[in-house]
C-alpha cells in the first residue's frame, strides 16, 4: 500500500513543480473573535484570482496562487465579512478573526458573493449537511433538550423509525451503517436513555457535518454516513460559563484560556436528574437504585508554536438503571482522542490522531451469591491516524494519511450462578486489526469543473485466540447448526479481507447560480450492528467480520442540481437523486437468538440491499423569517434467500414519503419563534393474515410468509418553541455581561398519537383447552400526548 | 411504589399496562427483558406513560391451511392429534376441525398406532392405550402420517429421556409481582447429566394447566438456553420459579400466586431440540407485551413447523409433532 501512496504522491508532487512557478502561499487560520472558536467552514476568496477555499476542521486554510496583489475577502454565515488587500509577493501567513452578526430584526441584505466557496452551488461537495449547534439550538427539541441527532432528522434522506429509537437512518442504510464521530472517536451508542437524547453535549459541541454520500477518502468503515461532530476547543479569550436547567437535565460548561490566544480549555457535563427530584417517593431509589444518566466532556488545546498545536479531548457518559446496589442495567461510551496539528510548511499541513474508544454495557441481577447473573460486554478501539493536507496550489488539494484500528471485543462475559454452582457462559473474545491507506485530491478543472477523486484502500483481519464454527448448509431461512470447529492459537490470522473503495464527485457549474453534481463512492463495513428488534437498543451487540460473516460493501451514485434563488441569493435550492446498493447485508432467521450465543453465525443470514430516493431540499439563510424545507422520496428493500419468499422486501425504515419543515422567526429584539413539522409515511410492519392455536396456544401466522407487508399509518407531528431572551442592557442602560434566556417548547403541539408499532397477541384470559380464544391487535404510540417543556440558559 | 427484589432475574416492575410481568423467560431475553422492564420504569417516571389502543387493521386474505397439533406423551391416558385449519386472524371461534383423515404413527420398532376420528366434529383423534400402560417409550423414535384428501404429511420425533421433580416449595416472598406477604411456589429439580436435554416444565393449578404465553417454562439442560451451559445442575432459579401463575383481577391487580389450599402440579416433560426452539418462538411471537416494550420487540414471523407435506408443491401445513417422557410431582398448599 506504500506503493500506492507513493505513485499518488509522486504523481501530484510532479504536478505541483510544473505549476509552481512564481507563486505565493496565502495561508493561515479562521476564528471567531469573540472566543477564538475556530470557524470550521468558513472560507477565504481571492476575488481577481477567483480562487477560494474553506477552512478545514482546525480552521486552517492555505491557498497558493501567482504573486500578485489582491482583494482577499473571509467569511462565514453569520458573521461579518473581512476584506483584506494583500500583496502576495512572498508567503504570507494571515490569521483571522471574524465578528458575529448582531442580530437585526430588519432584513438583512446580504451581498452573497456567488462566487463564494462556501454557498453549495460553488463547493463541489454533495450529500452533505452541515448543522451548526446555533441552529440545532433554535429548533424545537423533544423536552426542551437541544439534540444534535434529533435535530439531524430534519434533514433531507434522514428519518427514523420513531420516538425512542435511537440513532438515525441515512439514505435507506441501517442505524449500524452510520459512523459516529465525536472528535474523530466512534461512538456505538450515540444515545442516552435509548433514543430519547443523545449522548452529545451542545455546550460543547461546535459543528457537525453529515456525509450521506460522496464520502471523502479520509472516511471509511461504514456503509451509509459519517456524522462528524466536532467539540469546542474552549474560549481562548476570556472565562466563560454557560449552563442551562431542563426538563431532563441540568447542563453547567466552563470554559477560558490556559494562556491567551495559545491555548484553552473547556469542560462540560450533563445530569438527569429526576432521580433525585423522586428519591423521597420511590423506594427503589432510597435502597439504592439508580436511574440516571450524565455525560462529562472535555478539551484542552495549546499551539506550542505557529506549526504545532496539541488537542486533547474525551467524553464518559453513562446511563444506569439499578433497582438496589448490585442489580441493574448500566451502559455508557468512553472516548480520549489526542491530536497534533503540524504545519511542515505553508502548504502541508498534518494532523496525527490518536483514539482510545470504548462502549461497554453491564447487567446484574440476583441478590444473593447463590443466584446470580453477571454480564458484561465490551467493544475497545485504539486508533492511529496520521493525515496530510497538502495545499499544491489553488487549482489542487491533496490530502493523504492512513488509519489504524485495533479493536477489542468482549461479546459477553456472563457468569450464572444457580443454587450456588457457578457457570461461567462467556463467549470468547474477539481480536481485530483494520488498516487503511487514502488518498484524495479536489481539483479545479478549468473555470467550470471542479472534481474530487480519491481511492481508499483497507484491510481487516481477524485474529486468534477464538474457536471458528462451521455449519451445516439447510433450508435458507432456518437455523443452520455447527458441524465442525476449528480453534485458532493467539495472533494467528482466522480471516482477511482486502477491499479497494473508490471515491469519485464533480461539479459543473452551469453558472453564477447554478450548478449540477455527481459523486460515485464505495464504502466497505467490516463491523456489523446485530439487532433484530424494531428499534435499536444499548444491548444489540457489534460483530466484527469471522470466516461467516462478510464485509458488508455498499455503492453509491448520486446526481444533484443546486442553485440559488432571489436577488440576493438569500435562497438556496437542492435536487438530488441518490441510488445505493449494498452487498452481504445481514440479515436474521426467524426466531433468531442474538444475545449470548455461541452459534450466533448460525441464526444469521447475508443478503443484499437497494435503496434509491429523489431528495428536495430549500433553505432561506437569512431573514427574520428563515429555515427550510426538506422532502424525501424513498424506497430501501433488501433481499434474502431464506427470507419473504426470496423476494425483495421493505427494510423496517423505509419510508416512501418524508416531509419536514423547519422555520424561525424574530418576533422582536427579544422573542423568537420556532416551529418544525414532520409527515412520514408509515413504516413497514408484518402483519399475520391468520391464526392458529398449538396446545391451547393462539399462534399468528402469515401464510404469504411474507415480510414487511404492511404499513402502520403515517406519522406526523407538529412542534413549536418560543423563546424570550433576557434583556441585553441592565437597568442603568449598559450592556449586560450575563447573557440568558428561556426556551418554551411543545412537542406534538395536536397530540397526535403516532403509530410506533402494532402487535398481535391473544386474550390475557386463561382459556381451557378447547375454548375459543380472543385475539386482537394493538397499535403502540410511544409518545401519546403532546409534550411542554421549558428551559433556563445561561452565559456568562 | 415500594419495589423490592427478589432472587436473579425473576423480575420485576410491573409494565406499563400495570400488568403482565416477567417470568420464566426463555434465553437471556429476560435479562434483556428485565433490562427492558427497568428502562420502562425509568421511562414511565420522567415522562407520562405511552399509550395503546387496539385498532381493526385490515388483513390480507389468506387461504386456510392444515394445522397438526400433536403433542404426545407416555403418560397412561388417551393420547390426541387435533386436526383443524388455520382462520383469519380476527375470527374468534372455535377452530374448524377437520375429519375424514387418516392418523398413523408409527415406531422404529414398526408399532403402529391408529389415531381414530373421537367424532365430536372437533378434529379430535384419538388413540387409548391398554390399562396400565402408556404410548411409546424412551429412545423410541416416531413417524406421525397424516393422510387428507389425497395429500400425506408427515412428521418425525423421538422421545428423549427426562428428570424427576424433587420437591415444591412455598415461600413468601416480596416480589413486586405478588401482593405483599403473599405466597409463591418452586419447584426443585436437576438437569441430567450430559448436554442437550431440553424440557417444557407445564404447571397445574387445581387441575387447570396454566397454559398462556408467558406460562410456558422451558428449559436447556438447567439454563435458558444451548449456549447456557448449565448441564447436570439444579434448574436455575427463574426456571424453579416459573411454576407461579400470570394473573390479575378485574383492575388489573396482580392475585397471589397460591393460597391456602390449592394444589400445585409441575410436570416435566422432555423435548427435542426442534421442538424447543419451536416453543421459544412460540413465545417470543405470543408473548408480546406494549407499551415502551414496542422498542424491543422482534418482528411477526412465523413460528417453525416440522411436518412436511410429501408432496413439496404441495398445500402448506403448519403446526408440530412432539413425543415426551413425563415425570411430575404433585403439592397440595397448607401452611
Amino acid at each position: 500500500m506504500m506503493i500506492l501512496r507513493f505513485v499518488f504522491l509522486s504523481a501530484f508532487i510532479s504536478a505541483t513543480t510544473l505549476f509552481a512557478q512564481n507563486k505565493h502561499t496565502l495561508s493561515g487560520t479562521i476564528k471567531d473573535a469573540a472566543n477564538g472558536e475556530v470557524l470550521i467552514g468558513a472560507t477565504i476568496f481571492i476575488k481577481e484570482a477567483k480562487a477560494g477555499e474553506a477552512a478545514n476542521a482546525y480552521g486552517f486554510y492555505s491557498l497558493t496562487v501567482p504573486s500578485a496583489a489582491y482583494t482577499v475577502v473571509y467569511s462565514f454565515i453569520g458573521y461579518e465579512k473581512r476584506e483584506r488587500q494583500i500583496t502576495l509577493d512572498q508567503d504570507v501567513r494571515l490569521d483571522i478573526e471574524l465578528k458575529e452578526e448582531s442580530k437585526q430584526l430588519e432584513e438583512v441584505v446580504v451581498s452573497d458573493d456567488p462566487n463564494d466557496p462556501l454557498t453549495r452551488v460553488q463547493s463541489t461537495a454533495m450529500s452533505t449537511n452541515e448543522l451548526s449547534i446555533k441552529t440545532m439550538k433554535k429548533i424545537p427539541a423533544f423536552l426542551g433538550e437541544v439534540d444534535v441527532i434529533r435535530s439531524l432528522l430534519s434533514l433531507p434522506g434522514i428519518s427514523s423509525v420513531g420516538e425512542g429509537a435511537s440513532g438515525y437512518n441515512s439514505r435507506g442504510g441501517s442505524v449500524g451503517q452510520n459512523l459516529v464521530l465525536l472528535d474523530e472517536a466512534p461512538v456505538y451508542n450515540s444515545s442516552h436513555m435509548l433514543g430519547f437524547f443523545s449522548v452529545f453535549n451542545p455546550d460543547a459541541v461546535i459543528d457537525t457535518k453529515l456525509y450521506k454520500g460522496a464520502i471523502p477518502s479520509r472516511y471509511g468503515g461504514r456503509l451509509s454516513s459519517i456524522l462528524d461532530v466536532r467539540m469546542k476547543e474552549g474560549n481562548s479569550k476570556k472565562f466563560e460559563t454557560t449552563g442551562g436547567i431542563g426538563t431532563i437535565f441540568s447542563r453547567l460548561a466552563f470554559e477560558g484560556p490556559i494562556v491567551k490566544d495559545k491555548g484553552s480549555f473547556i469542560i462540560a457535563a450533563r445530569r438527569s436528574y429526576i432521580d433525585v427530584l423522586a428519591r423521597p417517593f420511590v423506594q427503589v431509589l432510597k435502597d439504592g437504585g439508580a436511574l440516571n444518566f450524565y455525560d462529562l466532556t472535555m478539551k484542552v488545546n495549546y499551539k506550542f508554536s505557529n506549526r504545532d498545536r496539541i488537542y486533547l479531548s474525551g467524553y464518559f457518559g453513562r446511563d444506569n438503571f439499578l433497582f438496589s446496589k448490585n442489580q441493574g442495567f448500566s451502559w455508557g461510551n468512553q472516548t480520549a482522542t489526542f491530536r497534533w496539528n503540524h504545519l511542515f510548511n505553508r502548504k502541508l499541513f498534518a494532523n496525527l490522531t490518536g483514539v482510545y474508544s470504548e462502549y461497554s454495557y453491564q447487567l446484574q441481577f440476583g441478590k444473593d451469591d447463590l443466584n446470580r447473573f453477571k454480564w458484561n460486554s465490551a467493544i475497545n478501539n485504539y486508533i492511529f491516524k496520521p493525515e496530510f493536507t497538502y495545499f499544491i496550489n489553488d487549482k489542487n488539494e491533496l490530502s493523504f494519511g492512513g488509519e489504524a484500528i485495533y479493536y477489542y471485543f468482549v461479546p459477553a462475559n456472563t457468569v450464572g450462578t444457580s443454587n450456588g454452582s457457578e457457570q461461567d457462559i462467556s463467549l470468547s473474545k474477539k481480536y481485530n486489526l483494520e488498516t487503511s491507506l487514502y488518498a484524495g485530491n479536489s481539483q479545479h478543472v478549468g473555470k467550470n469543473i471542479s472534481l474530487e477523486y480519491g481511492l481508499r484502500f483497507s484491510q481487516f483481519t481477524s485474529f486468534g485466540r477464538d474457536t471458528v464454527y462451521r455449519y451445516n448448509d439447510t433450508v435458507p431461512g432456518i437455523r443452520r447448526t455447527p458441524t465442525a470447529f476449528k480453534a485458532y492459537k493467539s495472533g494467528q490470522a482466522i480471516a482477511q479481507y482486502n477491499n479497494w473503495q473508490p471515491r469519485f464527485s464533480a461539479k459543473f457549474q452551469i453558472n453564477d447560480k447554478s450548478s449540477v453534481k455527481a459523486s460515485y463512492n464505495r464504502m466497505v463495513q467490516y463491523l456489523h450492528l446485530i439487532s433484530n428488534t424494531t428499534a435499536s437498543n444499548p444491548l444489540d451487540v457489534w460483530t466484527p467480520s469471522s470466516k461467516i460473516i462478510l464485509p458488508e460493501i455498499g455503492d453509491q451514485f448520486a446526481l444533484g442540481y443546486f442553485r440559488t434563488l432571489g436577488k440576493n441569493n438569500q435562497w438556496e435550492a437542492a435536487v438530488e437523486s441518490y441510488y445505493r446498493t449494498t452487498q452481504n447485508q445481514i440479515d436474521y432467521i426467524n426466531g433468531a437468538d442474538l444475545l449470548i450465543n455461541k452459534f450466533l453465525e448460525g441464526d444469521l443470514l447475508i443478503g443484499k440491499g437497494r435503496a434509491y430516493g429523489l431528495e428536495f431540499y430549500l433553505h432561506r439563510k437569512v431573514g427574520r423569517l428563515n429555515g427550510w424545507v426538506s422532502y424525501t422520496l424513498a424506497k430501501t428493500e433488501l433481499q434474502t434467500t431464506g427470507i419473504n419468499n426470496n423476494n425483495w422486501y421493505p427494510t423496517r425504515y423505509d419510508q416512501r414519503h418524508n416531509l419536514k419543515v423547519t422555520a424561525f422567526y424574530d418576533i422582536s429584539k427579544r422573542w423568537s419563534f420556532s416551529t418544525n413539522f414532520v409527515f412520514l409515511s408509515g413504516t413497514p410492519a408484518t402483519f399475520p393474515t391468520s391464526r392458529y392455536t398449538e396446545q391451547g396456544i393462539l399462534i399468528p401466522y402469515n401464510a404469504n410468509n411474507s415480510r414487511n407487508n404492511v404499513r402502520v399509518p403515517a406519522y406526523h407531528r407538529l412542534d413549536i418553541a418560543f423563546r424570550l431572551d433576557g434583556k441585553l442592557v441592565d437597568k442603568k442602560g449598559r450592556p449586560r455581561k450575563n447573557h440568558d434566556y428561556w426556551v418554551f417548547s411543545i412537542y406534538n403541539v395536536y397530540a397526535r398519537q403516532n403509530p410506533f408499532s402494532i402487535y398481535f397477541s391473544q386474550n390475557d384470559k386463561r382459556v381451557p383447552q378447547g375454548q375459543a380464544i380472543q385475539s386482537h391487535a394493538t397499535q403502540v404510540s410511544i409518545i401519546g400526548s403532546l409534550v411542554p417543556a421549558f428551559s433556563y440558559n445561561f452565559n456568562f | 411504589m415500594k419495589i423490592r427484589l427478589y432472587k436473579f432475574p425473576s423480575p420485576l416492575l410491573p409494565s406499563p399496562r400495570g400488568e403482565g410481568c416477567l417470568r420464566n423467560e426463555d434465553g437471556v431475553r429476560a435479562f434483556a427483558r428485565s433490562t427492558k422492564y427497568l428502562m420502562i420504569f425509568g421511562l414511565a417516571i420522567i415522562i407520562f406513560s405511552s399509550c395503546e389502543k387496539i385498532i381493526n387493521p385490515t388483513l390480507q386474505p389468506a387461504t386456510p391451511v392444515l394445522v397438526v397439533d400433536a403433542w404426545l406423551n407416555n403418560k397412561p391416558e388417551k393420547q390426541i392429534v387435533r386436526l383443524t385449519m388455520t382462520q383469519s386472524y380476527f375470527d374468534a371461534t372455535v377452530p374448524p376441525g377437520v375429519h375424514s383423515a387418516t392418523v398413523l404413527i408409527t415406531d422404529d420398532l414398526n408399532t403402529v398406532y391408529s389415531f381414530a376420528d373421537d367424532g365430536t366434529n372437533t378434529g379430535t383423534y384419538q388413540w387409548t392405550p391398554a390399562p396400565g400402560k402408556s404410548f411409546g417409550a424412551v429412545g423410541r423414535q416416531f413417524k406421525l402420517t397424516v393422510q387428507l384428501n389425497s395429500e400425506t404429511f408427515e412428521a418425525l420425533s423421538v422421545m428423549k429421556r427426562t428428570t424427576a421433580v424433587d420437591s415444591i416449595t412455598f415461600l413468601i416472598d416480596e416480589s413486586p409481582r405478588f401482593p405483599s406477604g403473599s405466597y409463591q411456589a418452586q419447584f426443585w429439580g436437576n438437569d441430567l447429566q450430559g448436554k442437550g436435554d431440553s424440557y417444557w416444565i407445564k404447571t397445574y393449578k387445581n387441575g387447570v394447566q396454566l397454559n398462556k404465553p408467558s406460562e410456558i417454562n422451558l428449559a436447556f439442560d438447567a439454563g435458558f438456553s444451548q449456549g447456557g451451559d448449565f448441564d447436570g445442575v439444579t434448574f436455575i432459579t427463574p426456571i424453579r420459579r416459573g411454576v407461579n401463575p400470570d394473573e390479575v383481577d378485574a383492575n388489573k391487580k396482580r392475585l397471589p400466586a397460591y393460597v391456602e389450599g390449592d394444589s400445585l402440579y409441575v410436570e416435566i416433560n422432555s423435548i427435542t431440540l426442534e421442538s424447543f426452539d419451536h416453543l421459544q418462538q412460540v413465545k417470543t411471537q405470543t408473548e408480546r407485551s406494549g407499551g415502551f416494550g414496542a422498542l424491543f420487540a422482534k418482528p411477526l414471523d412465523n413460528v417453525s413447523t416440522n411436518i412436511v407435506n410429501t408432496n413439496a408443491n404441495g398445500s402448506k401445513v403448519v403446526g408440530f409433532f412432539n413425543v415426551s417422557a413425563v415425570k411430575g410431582r404433585g403439592r397440595k398448599f397448607v401452611k
